[in-house]
C-alpha cells in the first residue's frame, strides 16, 4: 500500500518511515511477547521481582489500559481521520457500559432471558453472552452517535466541541438520575449496577483472575479496531475523511457529501466507544454512573493528541502511556519518592497540576504528538512565524501511511 | 416553474423554525403560568433567585463573549477565574482582614476586595493570554481549545490546593435577611447583587463605546488585519480585552462568595458552561446579548430547580445544556447575533 | 459550431444580494454544451460571486441554475459536483497533505460505491474498485501532464503543476462542465500560451463545456468561443473576442478602473 518515490533526502534527517505491515507485525509481536512474559515468565521469577511487577505494572492496569486504547482508537477516527472536535466521547463510553449493565446482570431481574452465557438457568434478569452485548452495545451506539451528529456535525469546530461536551454532560447526567424515569429504573442511579456478569468463552467462565485471557481478548478487540481504522482509511471514507479534515469546503465541492460522511466517523468511533464502555463493565465489575465524567473525555483526546492524531499506532502508544501514568505509575512513582526522600507528598492528587501542564506543553512545542503522522506535521506547524520551528515544505522521500 | 420549488423550500423552512419557536415560548409561557397561579409568593422568590443567578452569569458570559468576540477562542479557563477569584475573595475579607459580620470597616474592605480580586484575575487572564493562548493564535482551533482546557486543568488544581477538595463555607459581610415586600421575602444579598452588578454592567458599557481602547477592541474583533494596519495594537488591544475579562471574572467571583458563602475548587467549571451556553443564547461576541442569554438562562435554571412544577436541580445541568445544543443547532448565531458567511 | 449547440448550464436572471449589496443584479448566462467561454470584468465585478452561484456554494437571491435540463438552484454544493459541474479555485485548494494522486482519487467519491463494510472487509469488488480509481486517477494526472507526481503531497508540489492538478481533480469527478476560476494567475507568457492549448485538449478529450474567469486579456482572447463581460454585478455585454474587443462598454469598464491589458 505504500507508494515509494525515491527523491534526495533533505538536509533535514526525516525519522525512517516503516511501512504498515512493520508496524503491525511490531505491534503483535509486542503483544504476544508480553504475554507471555506475564503468563509463563513472571510465576517463576523471585518475590521480589513479582512484587515489583505488581506495584509498576500490574496486569490489571495492563487491561484497563488496553479498554482505553480501544476508546482512543475509535476518538482517533472522530478527531484524528476527520478532524471532528468531539470533547463528549465519554458519552459513548457510558452508553456502551449500561449496555453491560442492562444485558449481562442480575438487573432487570423482573425479566428473564437468557442467551448463550454461561450463568445459570434459574437466576433472572436478562443474561447474554458478552459477545451479544458487544454487538448490541455497537449498534446501540451506532445508532446514538448518528441521532447526536445529525443535527451537530454540521457546526463550526468551536460549536461542535462545546456541543459534544454538552452531550457528555448530559447522556452521565441521565444515568445518575435514572433510578426512577417516571417510574421506570434505568441505571440505578448512583448505585450502579454491579456485579456484571464473566465473559463467557469456549465454556470457560473468565472471573476476576482471569486477567491473562481478558487480556487476550481486550488485545484482540483493540486489533480489530486497529484493522477496522486502516481499512478504512485506506479506502474512499478514509480520503474524504481526510478532504474533511484539511478542508470541508474544496471537500464537498469535489462531490463528498459532508454530513454523510462526517456522521459515518462520528457513528464508527462511537461504535468503539461503546465497545470499549462494555470491556470496562466486565474489567471493573459494574457500571458506576459518577464515574462517567468530562475528564474522561479530555484524557481520551488527550490520547489521541498525544499520540499523534490520525496515527493508530501513534495513538496506541499515547493510550497506553497516560493509562498507565494515570491509574499506576503516578502513585507509584509517588511512593517510591516518598519512601526515598522521606516525604509525605500525594501524588496522584496533582493529576490536574500535571494532566493540565501536559496539554499546554504539548500544544505550544509537540502539537503533532509523539508518532505523527507526518501530514500532520506539516498542517500543525504551517502558520509558524520565522521564530517558529520547522520549516512547512520538508520534502517527503517515502510516503508514509498512518 | 422548477426554481420556486428552492424558493418554498426556504420558506417552508423558516416556517417551521418560527412555528417551532412560538410552540416553545407558548409552552414554557403556560407551564409559567400554572406555576404561578399554583404558588405566586414561591414563584416570585424563584423568579428572583434566578434573576441573581442570571446577574451572576452574566458577569461571567460577558467574559466568555469579550474573548470570543476577539480571538474566536473559547476560554474554557474563564470559568475557572471566576472559582478563583471567589477564593481570593474568601481569604482577603476573612482571613487577610479578618471581617465576619457586617460593619463599616467592612463595606470598605468588600470594596478594597472588589478592587483587589479584579486586578487578581485581570493580571491571571492576561499572563495566560500572554505565555499560552499568543503563540496559538492562528494555529488550527484544536490547539488554543485543548490548551484553554490545560489551563482550566491547572487553574482548578491550583484551587484544589488552595481550597481542598471539598466545600467551604464563609460568613459574609453582606446584611442576612430578606426583605419582606407583599408577602414575598426577597434576601438583601440578591438586592445588593443587583446595586453592584449595575454599576458594573454600565462602567464596562462606558469603556467598550466611550474609550479608544474599547473602540480598538470592537475594530479589531471586526478585523485583526485591518486594525493592524489601521494603526492599532492587536496584541495590546487582545491582552486589555482578557484583562477586562478577567476582571469581570473575578468581579463575579466576590460576588458570588459574597452571597453564597461557599468555594469549591469545580465551581468554575459548572458555573462557566452555563455562562457560556448564555453568551451563545444572547449571539456570541454581542455583549448586550451576554446579559441577555444570561438573565434567561438564569431564569429557567431557576425555575426549573425551585418551582412546584419543574424537573428539579438534579436534572439542572441536562436542562441548560439541552438549551444550548438547542441553539447552537437552530440559532447559532444567538437571539442578537449577526449571520457570517464565509469566503471562498 | 458549439455555441449553437444546446446549454449544459443556464442561468437565468441570477441575483445575489449581501445584506443591501447587489453583488450580481440580473445576470442570465448560457453555457454551450462543448463551448469554451469565458467570464470577465474588472476587479468587483461579482464574477465569482456569480460563479459561486453556478456551484452551488451561494445560494441566489433570486434566479435559477438549470443544468442539464434540471433545476439546481440552492441544491446542496456536492449533489451539483456529482451531477457534473465541477470548478478548480483562484487560490488553489488542493489536499495539500495528501498525495497528488489521493486528491484526485478524492474527487471520484460520488463515483465508488463501497461501503463501510466491503471496505472493511476487503471484498473482490472493493479491491477492484479501488484498483480502477487508481488507474483512472493515474491516468488523469498524466493527461494534465504530470504523471510524475502522483505519490508526491500536494503541498510540495511546483505551482504550476498544483494548477495542473486541481484541473486533474476536477476532471476526476467526470463531469459535463468545468469550471477554472482564474486558471492562469501567476503564468508567465508562455505558460499561458500552454494553458490555451492544455483547455482545447481538455474539451476535446473529454468532451465538455468550459467556462474560465480570466483577468489575462491575451489568454482571453485566444482561448474565448464567447465572451461574457459583467461590470459591477451586471451583463454588459457578451460576444466573440473580436466584438467584445471593440466593444466601447467594455473598454470604458476596464478603463474607468485601472485595468490589465496585456
Amino acid at each position: 500500500m505504500a507508494i515509494i518515490t525515491r527523491k534526495k533526502k533533505s538536509a533535514k534527517k526525516q525519522r525512517a518511515p516503516f511501512s504498515q505491515r512493520t508496524w503491525s507485525l511490531g505491534f503483535l509481536g509486542l503483544a504476544v511477547a508480553i504475554y507471555i512474559f506475564y503468563t509463563y515468565i513472571v510465576p517463576h521469577t523471585s518475590d521480589g521481582f513479582q512484587s515489583q511487577i505488581q506495584t509498576w505494572f500490574p496486569p490489571s492496569s495492563l487491561n484497563e489500559a488496553l479498554v482505553w486504547v480501544i476508546a482512543a482508537l475509535g476518538l482517533n477516527i472522530v478527531v484524528g481521520y476527520a478532524g471532528l472536535l468531539d470533547l463528549g466521547f465519554v458519552a459513548f463510553w457510558a452508553i456502551g457500559g449500561y449496555t453491560a449493565g442492562w444485558f449481562m446482570s442480575g438487573f432487570f431481574n423482573q425479566w428473564h432471558i437468557h442467551f448463550g452465557s454461561e450463568v445459570a438457568n434459574a437466576i433472572p434478569g436478562v443474561h447474554l453472552s458478552f459477545w451479544a452485548v458487544l454487538l448490541i452495545g455497537a449498534v446501540i451506539c451506532a445508532f446514538f452517535g448518528i441521532l447526536i451528529g445529525a443535527p451537530t456535525l454540521r457546526l463550526k469546530s468551536d460549536y461542535l466541541a462545546i456541543v459534544t461536551l454538552g452531550f457528555g454532560e448530559i447522556i452521565p447526567q441521565i444515568f445518575v438520575n435514572g433510578e426512577d424515569i417516571h417510574g421506570f429504573n434505568l441505571s440505578n442511579g448512583t448505585k450502579g449496577i454491579s456485579p456484571v456478569d464473566s465473559i463467557g468463552i469456549f465454556g470457560k467462565r473468565l472471573g476476576p483472575f482471569d486477567l491473562n485471557y481478558k487480556y487476550i481478548i481486550f488485545v484482540a478487540m483493540a486489533a480489530i479496531m486497529v484493522f477496522i481504522s486502516l481499512r478504512l482509511r485506506g479506502g474512499r471514507l478514509g480520503r474524504a475523511w481526510l478532504a474533511i479534515r484539511e478542508d470541508e469546503l474544496a471537500a464537498s465541492m469535489m462531490g463528498i457529501p459532508l454530513m454523510r460522511t462526517k456522521l459515518a466517523a462520528y457513528a464508527v468511533g462511537a461504535i468503539s466507544g461503546g465497545l470499549a464502555g462494555v470491556a470496562y463493565a466486565t474489567h471493573v465489575n459494574g457500571i458506576f454512573a459518577e464515574r462517567f465524567q468530562f475528564s474522561i473525555s479530555i484524557i481520551l483526546l488527550a490520547m489521541v493528541v498525544l499520540g499523534g492524531m490520525g496515527n493508530v499506532w501513534g495513538v496506541i502508544v499515547g493510550a497506553l502511556l497516560i493509562a498507565w501514568v494515570n491509574s499506576t505509575g503516578l502513585p507509584a512513582a509517588g511512593d517510591k519518592f516518598n519512601s526515598v526522600f522521606n516525604t509525605h507528598i500525594n501524588f496522584p492528587s496533582y493529576t490536574f497540576l500535571i494532566f493540565g501542564a501536559l496539554l499546554i506543553l504539548m500544544m505550544l512545542f509537540r502539537r503533532e504528538g509523539i508518532l505523527p503522522e507526518s501530514r500532520l506535521k506539516l498542517i500543525m506547524h504551517e502558520t509558524d512565524d520565522e521564530s517558529g520551528n520547522e520549516q512547512p515544505h520538508d520534502e517527503i522521500s517515502e510516503e508514509e501511511d498512518l | 416553474m422548477a426554481g420556486v420549488t428552492y424558493k418554498t423550500r426556504q420558506l417552508r423552512r423558516r416556517y417551521v423554525e418560527r412555528s417551532f419557536a412560538t410552540i416553545a415560548v407558548a409552552g414554557g409561557s403556560f407551564w409559567l403560568l400554572i406555576n404561578l397561579i399554583k404558588s405566586p409568593s414561591q414563584f416570585t422568590e424563584v423568579t428572583f433567585t434566578g434573576l441573581s443567578n442570571g446577574i451572576l452569569y452574566a458577569l461571567i458570559a460577558l467574559g466568555y463573549t469579550l474573548v470570543y468576540g476577539i480571538i474566536e477562542l473559547i476560554n474554557f479557563a474563564h470559568g475557572d477565574l471566576f472559582m478563583l477569584g471567589g477564593l481570593f475573595s474568601a481569604h482577603f475579607i476573612t482571613l487577610w482582614f479578618n471581617q465576619n459580620h457586617p460593619s463599616g470597616t467592612g463595606y470598605g474592605v468588600l470594596l478594597l476586595c472588589l478592587v483587589a480580586v479584579m486586578a487578581f484575575c485581570a493580571i491571571i487572564n492576561v499572563g495566560i493570554e500572554r505565555f499560552a493562548y499568543r503563540r496559538l493564535r492562528r494555529a488550527p482551533k484544536l490547539a488554543p481549545l485543548i490548551t484553554a482546557v490545560g489551563m482550566s486543568f491547572i487553574i482548578q488544581f491550583v484551587g484544589l490546593r488552595w481550597n481542598g477538595s471539598g466545600q467551604k463555607t464563609w460568613p459574609s459581610l453582606l446584611p442576612a435577611g430578606n426583605l419582606k415586600f407583599l408577602g414575598v421575602r426577597l434576601p438583601y444579598t440578591t438586592l445588593i447583587s443587583f446595586l453592584v452588578t449595575i454599576p458594573v454592567l454600565l462602567a464596562l458599557t462606558y469603556i467598550v463605546t466611550q474609550t479608544k481602547q474599547g473602540k480598538a477592541m470592537r475594530a479589531t474583533a471586526q478585523d485583526q488585519d485591518a486594525s493592524r494596519l489601521m494603526g492599532i495594537n492587536v496584541n495590546r488591544t487582545i491582552s486589555f480585552t482578557f484583562g477586562l475579562g478577567g476582571a469581570l471574572a473575578g468581579a463575579a467571583g466576590l460576588l458570588f462568595e459574597q452571597t453564597r458563602g461557599l468555594t469549591t475548587y469545580n465551581l468554575g467549571y459548572q458555573l462557566g458552561l452555563i455562562a457560556f451556553t448564555a453568551a451563545v443564547m444572547g449571539g456570541i461576541g454581542n455583549l448586550q446579548g451576554a446579559v441577555l442569554g444570561a438573565v434567561i438562562i438564569g431564569l429557567i435554571q431557576g425555575w426549573n430547580d425551585g418551582l412546584p412544577i419543574g424537573l428539579g436541580q438534579q436534572w439542572s445541568n441536562t436542562v441548560v445544556f439541552s438549551i444550548l445544543i438547542l441553539l447552537m443547532v437552530f440559532k447559532p448565531t444567538g437571539l442578537l447575533g449577526k449571520p457570517m458567511t464565509e469566503k471562498v | 459550431m458549439a455555441l449553437d449547440s444546446a446549454p449544459v448550464l443556464e442561468a437565468k436572471n441570477i441575483s445575489v444580494e449581501f445584506g443591501g449589496l447587489k453583488a450580481v443584479d440580473d445576470v442570465s448566462f448560457v453555457i454551450p454544451d462543448r463551448g469554451v467561454v469565458s467570464l470577465i470584468g474588472p476587479n468587483g465585478a461579482g464574477k465569482t460571486t456569480f460563479f459561486n452561484v453556478l456551484t452551488g456554494l451561494y445560494k441566489p437571491t433570486s434566479g435559477f441554475v438549470i443544468y442539464d435540463n434540471e433545476d439546481i438552484t440552492g441544491i446542496v454544493p456536492h449533489k451539483i459536483a456529482e451531477k457534473g459541474v465541477a470548478r478548480t479555485f483562484q487560490n488553489i485548494r488542493l489536499f495539500g497533505l495528501m498525495t497528488a494522486e489521493e486528491n484526485v482519487m478524492v474527487a471520484m467519491h460520488s463515483h465508488l460505491k463501497s461501503g463501510i463494510v466491503s471496505t472493511i472487509i476487503g471484498s473482490p469488488q472493493q479491491r477492484r474498485e479501488e484498483r480502477e480509481a487508481r488507474e483512472e486517477a493515474r491516468a488523469l494526472l498524466e493527461f494534465v501532464g504530470i504523471g510524475k507526481t502522483a505519490g508526491e503531497f500536494a503541498r510540495n508540489l511546483s505551482y504550476g503543476d498544483q494548477r495542473r492538478l486541481e484541473v486533474a481533480r476536477a476532471l476526476a469527478l467526470r463531469p459535463k462542465v468545468l469550471l477554472l476560476d482564474e486558471p492562469t494567475a501567476g503564468m508567465n507568457p508562455q505558460e499561458s500560451a500552454v494553458f490555451v492549448d492544455f483547455v482545447y485538449k481538455v474539451r476535446d478529450e473529454k468532451n465538455l463545456a468550459i467556462l474560465l474567469i480570466e483577468h489575462d486579456m491575451s489568454v482571453v482572447m485566444k482561448v474565448s468561443e464567447r465572451i461574457t463581460v459583467l461590470d459591477r454585478g451586471t451583463k454588459i455585454a457578451e460576444g466573440s473576442p473580436a466584438e467584445i474587443k471593440s466593444n466601447p462598454r467594455v473598454i470604458e469598464a476596464y478603463l474607468g478602473k485601472s485595468a490589465e491589458v496585456h
